[in-house]
C-alpha cells in the first residue's frame, strides 16, 4: 500500500496508491495520507500537482483539511477549486471558521458551509446559534446542515458510512448535500419546526 | 591569666610550627621573642628543667615574649597553664604554641599535599578574571590621573553638534478614503490614512484602524480605531454597533453587553469618554460640541 508522500516523491504512480471501494466498483477511491510521515513532507506545489492529476481521472477531488490555518491547511488548499467550511454552531467555531473562511476568500475560491452537530432544540431554546445566524454571521452559502445525532455517532464508530445505509433515518441529510454539490437544487430539511422529529418518528412507527 | 590561656586552647595545628631533628628543652632566643621547646621527654621533666634553667638568670627575661614547642598536636591545657604560670612568674608571656617532630612532619607532609593541588579555571573563569584584572588597572589608571573611578556623565551639557545629519522629509500621505466592500473577516485589518468606508460586515478578530472616521454599513463586532493619529472629533457609525473594542484617539471602550436592538449607532468622544448615540439622535453631540 502506498501513501500521499510516497506519490509525491515518485516512488509509485497514483492510480498504484488510490485504494478503491469495491462497494463503488471504480467510482470511489481513497488516496491515504501517510502515517509516518507529517505535513512538512509534501509542499502546496506538490500537493497541487497531486490534486491535478487525480483531477484528470475523478469527477469530484475532497481534500479532507487540517483544522487550524497553518501548513496542512496550506497544503490542502492548494490546487483546490472550492471549498466547504464545516463547522458547529458554537462562538468559538464560527470564530474560527471566519478566520479560516478569510484565507479562502483571499485565494477567491468559492465558499460554501455545511453546519454540523446542530441541536435543533437547543435553538428552539435560543441556547444555540440558529442555521440563519451561523450563516449570516460567516455570510456564506449554506450546502447542509447535520443534526447532532446518536446514529452518526454510533455509525461512525463502526466504521460505515451513513450514506449508505437507507434506513437510516439521516442517510438523506448527506444525500441532499452530494445533490447540491453536483448542481441540484435541493430544498433543505428544516429543523425548525418542533415536529420534525417527531414527524420522522411516527411516520417510522407507521411506516 | 586564665583567660590568656584559655585564647590558647585553639585548634593547636593552626599554630603550628615545625621543627625537625631530636629536640631537647631548649630556651632560645628567635626572631622577636624566646622558643621554648618541650621535647623529647616527659613534660613534667621538662617543665621543672625550664624551671631551673630560668631559674638560673630570674631578670634576663623579663617583658619577653615566648613561643612554646611541644612535640604533640594538642597538648594537655593544663600543661599549657602550668607552662604558662611558670613562665609569668618570670616575667615571659606566652604567645603562641608551635609543634615539632614526627607530628610536625606529618602536618608539614599534608601542608605539601594540599600545596600541590592544582587549582584550574574554565575558560570563562580564566577570561573572567582577565575581566577583572583589567577593569582593576582601569581604575587605577584613572585614579592615579585623579578622575573618579566610575565616569560621570554630564547630562546637562548638550552634545557637541556632529556632522551634518541627513535630513529626514517626512511625506504625508494626503487622507483618502478606503471603501471596502465585503465581509472583514477574523485577522483581516485594513489601516488607512484617511477615512474607512465598508459595506458588509466587520466580524470579531478583524481590525479596522482609519486616521479619520469609520463608517460600518453593516455590524461592527470587531476592533475599530478612529482617529488613530489623534483626532478627538473622529467618529465610528455602523448600523449594527456591537464591537469587540472601540477606540477614538487615544480613548479605549469595550462594551460586553449585548443589545437587542440594532440600529444605526454613531460612537463619538465626550469628556475623554467614548459616548455611543443613535443615529437619529447624533445631532445632540453636535449642539454640545457648539456649547
Amino acid at each position: 500500500m502506498f501513501d500521499l508522500v510516497e506519490v509525491v516523491e515518485g516512488r509509485c504512480q497514483l492510480r498504484q496508491a488510490l485504494i478503491k471501494d469495491k462497494r463503488f466498483g471504480d467510482c470511489l477511491s481513497i488516496l491515504p495520507a501517510a502515517q509516518t510521515r507529517d505535513k512538512d513532507a509534501v509542499t502546496p506545489e506538490q500537493f497541487s500537482s497531486v490534486v491535478a492529476q487525480a483531477a484528470e481521472q475523478c469527477d469530484f477531488v475532497l481534500v479532507d483539511c487540517p483544522a487550524g490555518i497553518e501548513g496542512g491547511f496550506r497544503n490542502a488548499i492548494a490546487g483546490v477549486g472550492e471549498a466547504i467550511v464545516v463547522t458547529t454552531p458554537e462562538v468559538s467555531a464560527i470564530r474560527d471558521a471566519d478566520r479560516v473562511i478569510g484565507k479562502l476568500v483571499e485565494r477567491a475560491l468559492p465558499i460554501r458551509l455545511i453546519i454540523n452537530r446542530l441541536r435543533p432544540e437547543m435553538v428552539r431554546t435560543q441556547d444555540m446559534l440558529s442555521v440563519d445566524d451561523v450563516c449570516e454571521i460567516l455570510s456564506a452559502e449554506l450546502l447542509g446542515v447535520i443534526p447532532d445525532d446518536e446514529e452518526i455517532i454510533d455509525m461512525t464508530n463502526r466504521g460505515e458510512p451513513i450514506a449508505l445505509n437507507p434506513s437510516m433515518r439521516l442517510a438523506t441529510i448527506y444525500d441532499k448535500i452530494a445533490r447540491r454539490l453536483e448542481g441540484e437544487l435541493v430544498p433543505f430539511t428544516s429543523f425548525d419546526s418542533p415536529g420534525f422529529f417527531g414527524r420522522l418518528f411516527g411516520a417510522l412507527k407507521a411506516g | 591569666m586564665q583567660g590568656r590561656l584559655a585564647h590558647f586552647a585553639q585548634p593547636w595545628a593552626l599554630h603550628a610550627r615545625t621543627f625537625r631533628g631530636s629536640q631537647m628543652t631548649q630556651l632560645r632566643g628567635k626572631g622577636t621573642g624566646l622558643e621554648v621547646v618541650l621535647a623529647g621527654q616527659p613534660f613534667d621533666e621538662a617543665l621543672a628543667e625550664l624551671a631551673d634553667r630560668l631559674g638560673q638568670r630570674p631578670q634576663f627575661y623579663r617583658g619577653s615574649e615566648a613561643t612554646a614547642v611541644f612535640d604533640v598536636a594538642e597538648p594537655d591545657p593544663e600543661d599549657v597553664a602550668r607552662l604558662g604560670l611558670l613562665l609569668d612568674e618570670h616575667g615571659i608571656a606566652l604567645r603562641g604554641l608551635a609543634v615539632c617532630g614526627p607530628v610536625a612532619d606529618a602536618l608539614e607532609a599534608r601542608r605539601e599535599k594540599r600545596a600541590k593541588r592544582e587549582v584550574t579555571l574554565s575558560d570563562s573563569a580564566r577570561s573572567l578574571v582577565a575581566d577583572f584584572a583589567g577593569a582593576r588597572s582601569d581604575i587605577a589608571q584613572r585614579r592615579r590621573k585623579g578622575e573618579p573611578s566610575v565616569p560621570r556623565v554630564d547630562f546637562r551639557r548638550k552634545p557637541e553638534p556632529t556632522a551634518e545629519a541627513p535630513a529626514l522629509r517626512v511625506v504625508e500621505a494626503a487622507p483618502q478614503t478606503l471603501y471596502h466592500q465585503g465581509t472583514l473577516r477574523g485577522g483581516q485589518s485594513l489601516h488607512q490614512v484617511g477615512s474607512i468606508v465598508i459595506v458588509g460586515d466587520v466580524n470579531p478578530g478583524a481590525e479596522l484602524v482609519a486616521s479619520g472616521d469609520i463608517v460600518v454599513f453593516g455590524r461592527l463586532a470587531g476592533t475599530a480605531h478612529a482617529g488613530a493619529q489623534g483626532d478627538a472629533a473622529a467618529r465610528i457609525y455602523a448600523l449594527d454597533l456591537c464591537p469587540t473594542q472601540l477606540r477614538i484617539a487615544t480613548c479605549i471602550a469595550a462594551d460586553s453587553t449585548q443589545r437587542g436592538n440594532s440600529e444605526p449607532e454613531v460612537a463619538a468622544v465626550r469628556e475623554n469618554r467614548i459616548v455611543i448615540v443613535s443615529y437619529r439622535q447624533a445631532h445632540t453631540l453636535e449642539e454640545e460640541a457648539v456649547r
